[in-house]
């Protein structure tokens, strides 16, 4: 019964998601308060819908009612319970339900903490956010049921691919749809500001913390992805340029950018054009992500035309959803007033730069993505990857000038900047930062130049991020009473900023750390074998075997020592999940903030050289890459503390200040 | 019950319309909102000169700026939003009543209210009784291998039977073709072995099943599962239209109702309906044999399985169904359903003690209730 009422309250969102897709922007044209206000109660009403389709299939996986076909196929009654729980999500159409689940969570959001948005605005930006619902809602039920029912049920389930039974990947496509999905709301209001004809501060203001959120969750989920991949497949790796990958990096830079461009849009009114076509290009690019890994496109393009229902239909809300907007944008953005003028030195310049460079940037991806799938389309089935090298040689170029920009940035002023005053302030952090360059090549040598450079870069924008930090808390100019109260006084978005840019640089340091100084052997070891890496002696002491809920395991020892000094054991494991029939490794690491040592048990060499007890062992040293975690870590923190700042949530009057302005109220002074 | 759910959801639903209807507050303006945003900002140009972040020259600039953009707000007006009159009335109840109008009608249509859910923890039994069955094919195999003359027939198609039930679809077939390369091996073995390597195929009806089929058809025309293979066999080389009249001239030999009769109508009307032909129904061939049966969902569900997974299936129904009414004894309708089911299994004293329940309901219902004259006749026919 449960899962009916699943199904059943699906259709019910589907019907409301109707009604709010049309009812609210008619209200608006008409200027009915009551259609408007609508929107409001269909939003929450579609997120309690989805959520009770949601709890009924995550009930039907902790319960294994193996009636779902769902279920059977991603589920088995032996599985841990967290990745029951994660199973919900963990397949196509169990993955479009949370996606659908988010979509109208942040419809319901806006609805309900969007009292500072004017009527208007916010119905019809909730009636284009019923739009995509509709399209995502009737995807499902028409093409992707997650409540699909076999009866008599099989007594058991086809388990969920191994790989997925993890705690990182259990967590990531959450995030990553929180960000994805999170820019949904960004794109209505943009669809909705093009639709009423009018982009100003207001708008800005109410876009800004929505873009915000959903940038914080695309970066965690990015990054738990990164992670996940790091220490899960075993190749010591953090960043594949896979197309997967790729898919949820575009919408990321798109989405930097976007969030920087509405800074300018909010505090000079210029950039109006560039903010909404940012807002437009970031979800359609977290469509076509969505359209890529859901469509079977990646498997091959053959696999799309095997099955060719789903795909044409999410293609369908793709050729609607971005064609649609671009034409609206293509028709409406040129009647957009332009705003604020600016010299070419100045804050809204840099800025500009920044959105060109990302633009850039995620140009490339794009290509480096699609390239391989036009490719095979036209070549009749040809395969052809583009990996690595080229997005190396064609994103690094490109990407390094902003981080020099994003040094700079944050010294020019608004409007116009005056040189000498910015050159004087940064002069010591680039005298600084070429000096940790050289003493860097001179203590370590060896290593591209290009390596050398990108750290002198990072290191150029930590200091000059500490330089703007120290310069407005006056740090040592004044007493420490003084620069602790302007420290404290700071706006929450400052933090956020020094936080983040200071983040993204220490991440770099990983970033380029542990590819371009990474050592790594593959070698065949029995017990007794000695491995010397990186200054540490590892000895292979041996394996045996373990038994899990619901996969048996092969489990090597190596002991680790450096310079003499015992630092423990590692205990890569190889895992065989027997319903599943798969296999997985679960590598085993040893962190410090210097580097990571990380073992991963290969297959095991004994089933060619019979009866010898031998195994291959892949062991690599990266030096820094745990930097790239707590730098991301640091991103998200930033973007954290700056949407709390009071300016993203203050903007209402309260109804009798409107006849009387009176000053807000301003914290902390 | 699942439809009082249903009925429930969808005037939550209802309700969450309707509160738009709720007298509103008047809305604040697009300019009123715009100018608290200036008037913010420039409380932050004079707390960043007070910090001496700009300059106080910067400061007069960046004022004079948000006080034009104050101005310009203000021009553009504040258009009054229209209170609630009788089209927005009329529109917000029409959309309502659009909500579970489109939910209904698309969940009578792609739904499946019937089918129960069934955790892993209530089928402990079934699991159990799983592997007893396992352990039992297993050794009955072990068994009539190690037989000198090769085992009884008997043996292999109760092996093979097990088999079927259990899903093991090959290992049924090899069970059956045991018995199948014996002279002894009559219409149904053949008809068995070739539903096995149907089975085995995804439905998929291989040349090897096809020459089951033939020589289960030569063995016994009469066969009805041979007509049902050789149907579904001219169906899949692109004769849908021999296929179905295959079926007819079958259903047509029947002297009186038989339960496999369902199972021929069902994929007569399946294939029927791609073909363009008229449904037909149970009544034309076997006209006494219009009791209510299971729900469309139900014969669906039935109509791709085997004489013995449907015989197993029935079964497993018709026991839910009697634990559900000994937890809702007053369900007058599960009593009839049930005492009807197991009249049609032959289980006569099961029958009489449901119906003897079903009519001590039925009592206090008016003489005009049809189920009461249903409940009374029902007994009434068995114990003659």
């Amino acid at each position: 019964m449960t899962p009916e009422i699943g199904h059943f309250a699906l259709a019910l969102a589907l019907a409301l998601a109707l009604i709010q897709s049309i009812l609210p922007i008619l209200g608006a044209a008409r200027n009915d308060v009551v259609w408007m206000k609508s929107a409001v109660w269909t939003s929450v009403a579609q997120t309690v819908f989805v959520g009770i389709a949601f709890a009924a299939l995550m009930t039907a996986f902790v319960t294994s009612d193996f009636t779902v076909l769902n279920v059977i196929e991603n589920s088995h009654s032996l599985k841990p319970l967290l990745f029951k729980i994660s199973g919900t999500w963990g397949s196509h159409e169990g993955s479009l339900l949370l996606w659908v689940l988010i979509l109208a969570v942040f419809g319901a959001l806006v609805a309900l903490l969007g009292n500072n948005i004017a009527e208007g605005t916010k119905a019809r930006t909730l009636s284009v956010q019923a739009w995509i619902s509709v399209g995502f809602l009737s995807f499902m039920l028409f093409t992707s049921n997650p409540f699909d029912r076999v009866f008599p049920p099989p007594l058991d389930g086809q388990d969920l691919n191994p790989l997925l039974q993890d705690v990182g990947l259990a967590m990531h496509p959450p995030l990553l749809y929180l960000g994805y999905v999170g820019f949904s709301i960004v794109f209505s209001f943009a669809v909705a500001a093009l639709i009423e004809g009018r982009v100003d501060a207001a708008w800005a203001r109410w876009v800004r913390p929505w873009a915000l959120a959903a940038w914080v969750f695309l970066t965690a989920g990015i990054a738990l992805g990164s992670w996940w991949a790091y220490y899960e497949l075993g190749w010591g790796g953090w960043w594949f340029w896979d197309p997967v990958e790729n898919v949820s990096f575009m919408p990321w830079l798109m989405g930097t950018a976007l969030l920087h461009s509405a800074i300018v849009t909010e505090k000079r009114g210029a950039f109006k054009s560039w903010t909404i076509l940012l807002a437009i290009l970031t979800f359609s690019l977290s469509l076509l992500g969505t359209f890529i890994v859901r469509s079977g496109l990646l498997t091959s393009v053959h696999a799309f035309a095997v099955d060719p229902e789903r795909g044409f239909y999410i293609l369908g809300l793709l050729a609607v959803s971005i064609g649609g907007s671009f034409a609206l944008y293509a028709w409406r953005a040129p009647s957009m007033e332009g705003g604020g003028l600016f010299k070419p030195v100045s804050r809204e310049a840099g800025l500009l730069v920044n959105n060109l460079i990302l633009a850039t940037a995620t140009g490339i991806v794009l290509f480096g993505t699609l390239y391989p799938l036009f490719y095979e389309a036209l070549n009749d089935g040809q395969k052809l990857s583009v990996g690595p090298p080229f997005f190396n040689a064609g994103f690094i170029p490109v990407i390094l000038p902003l981080v020099f920009m994003m040094g700079l940035g944050p010294f020019l002023s608004w409007k116009r900047a005056n040189v000498g005053t910015v050159a004087a302030r940064l002069k010591w952090v680039a005298v600084l930062s070429v000096g940790f360059g050289l003493v860097l090549w001179y203590l370590v040598r060896g290593g591209p130049i290009l390596g050398y450079l990108s750290l002198m870069l990072a290191a150029w924008l930590l200091f000059a991020t500490l330089r703007e930090w120290a310069l407005r808390i006056r740090l040592f100019e004044e007493s420490f009473r003084v620069t602790m109260r302007r420290a404290r006084n700071l706006p929450r978005a400052s933090w956020g900023m020094t936080i983040a840019h200071g983040g993204l640089a220490i991440a770099i340091f990983g970033f380029v750390g542990s590819s371009v100084w990474k050592s790594e052997q593959i070698l065949f070891v029995s017990p007794g074998t000695e491995i010397s890496i990186a200054g540490f002696d590892v000895t292979f002491t041996g394996a045996e075997q373990i038994r899990g809920p619901n996969y048996v395991a092969e489990r090597g020892t190596l002991s680790v020592r450096r310079n003499g000094e015992d630092l423990g054991f590692l205990y890569p494991e190889r895992r065989y999940y027997p319903v599943a029939d798969s296999s997985t490794t679960e590598s085993s690491i040893r962190s410090t903030v210097a580097g990571d040592l990380y073992a991963s048990l290969a297959q095991p060499a004994s089933e060619n050289v019979e009866g010898a007890n031998v195994w291959t062992l892949r062991i690599l040293y990266e030096p820094l890459v745990m930097l790239i975690w707590i730098g991301s870590s640091l991103l998200v923190l930033g973007g954290t503390i700056s949407l709390t700042d009071r300016r993203l949530r203050v903007g209402a009057p309260r109804r009798t200040a409107a006849s009387q302005p009176a000053p807000l109220p301003i914290a902390g002074e | 019950m699942i439809w009082i759910i249903f009925a429930a959801l969808s005037a939550a639903a209802v309700g969450f319309m309707l509160m738009s209807l709720r007298p509103q507050k008047a809305a604040l303006g697009r300019s009123e909102l715009s100018r608290a945003i200036f008037e913010d900002q420039l409380a932050e140009i004079d707390r960043d000169e007070k910090r001496g972040v700009i300059s106080g020259d910067e400061a007069t600039a960046a004022r004079a700026e948000v006080s034009r953009n104050i101005l310009k707000a203000s021009r553009m007006g504040s258009s009054g939003t229209r209170q609630m009159d009788t089209t927005s009335r009329m529109g917000i109840l029409l959309a309502t009543l659009l909500v579970p109008a489109i939910t209904f009608g698309y969940y009578t249509k792609f739904g499946n209210p019937d089918i129960l859910s069934l955790s892993v923890a209530d089928r402990a039994a079934e699991r159990q009784e799983r592997d007893e069955v396992v352990a039992l094919a297993s050794r009955l195999e072990t068994e009539l291998q190690a037989h000198p003359e090769g085992g009884p027939s008997e043996g292999w198609m109760l092996l093979g039977q097990t088999r079927m039930r259990l899903g093991d679809y090959a290992r049924a077939a090899d069970a059956y073709s045991v018995v199948a390369d014996r002279d002894e091996a009559d219409s149904a073995v053949f008809s068995m072995l070739a539903e096995a390597l149907i089975a085995q195929e995804q439905g998929v009806v291989t040349p090897r099943a096809d020459a089951a089929i033939a020589r289960a058809r030569e063995l016994n025309p009469m066969n009805p599962a041979g007509t049902f293979y050789a149907a579904l066999s001219l169906e899949q080389s692109g004769q849908g239209g021999a296929a179905h009249d295959l079926l007819i001239e079958r259903l047509d030999l029947a002297d009186g109702y038989y339960p496999w009769m369902d199972t021929l109508i069902a994929q007569a009307n399946r294939i029927g309906a791609s073909i363009g032909r008229d449904p037909i129904s149970v009544a034309q061939f076997a006209p006494m044999a219009t009791q209510p049966g299971p729900t469309q969902d139900q014969v669906a569900a039935a109509q791709d399985m085997s004489e013995e997974d449907r015989a197993a299936f029935i079964t497993s129904m018709v026991d839910r169904l009697a634990t559900r009414l000994e937890d809702e004894p007053d369900d007058l309708d599960g009593w009839l359903r049930l005492a009807n089911a197991y009249t049609v299994l032959g289980r006569q004293a099961e029958a009489v003690t449901a119906y003897e329940t079903a009519v001590s309901l039925a009592d206090a219902l008016p003489d005009t209730d049809p189920r009461k004259a249903a409940a009374e006749q029902g007994l009434a026919s068995l114990r003659d």
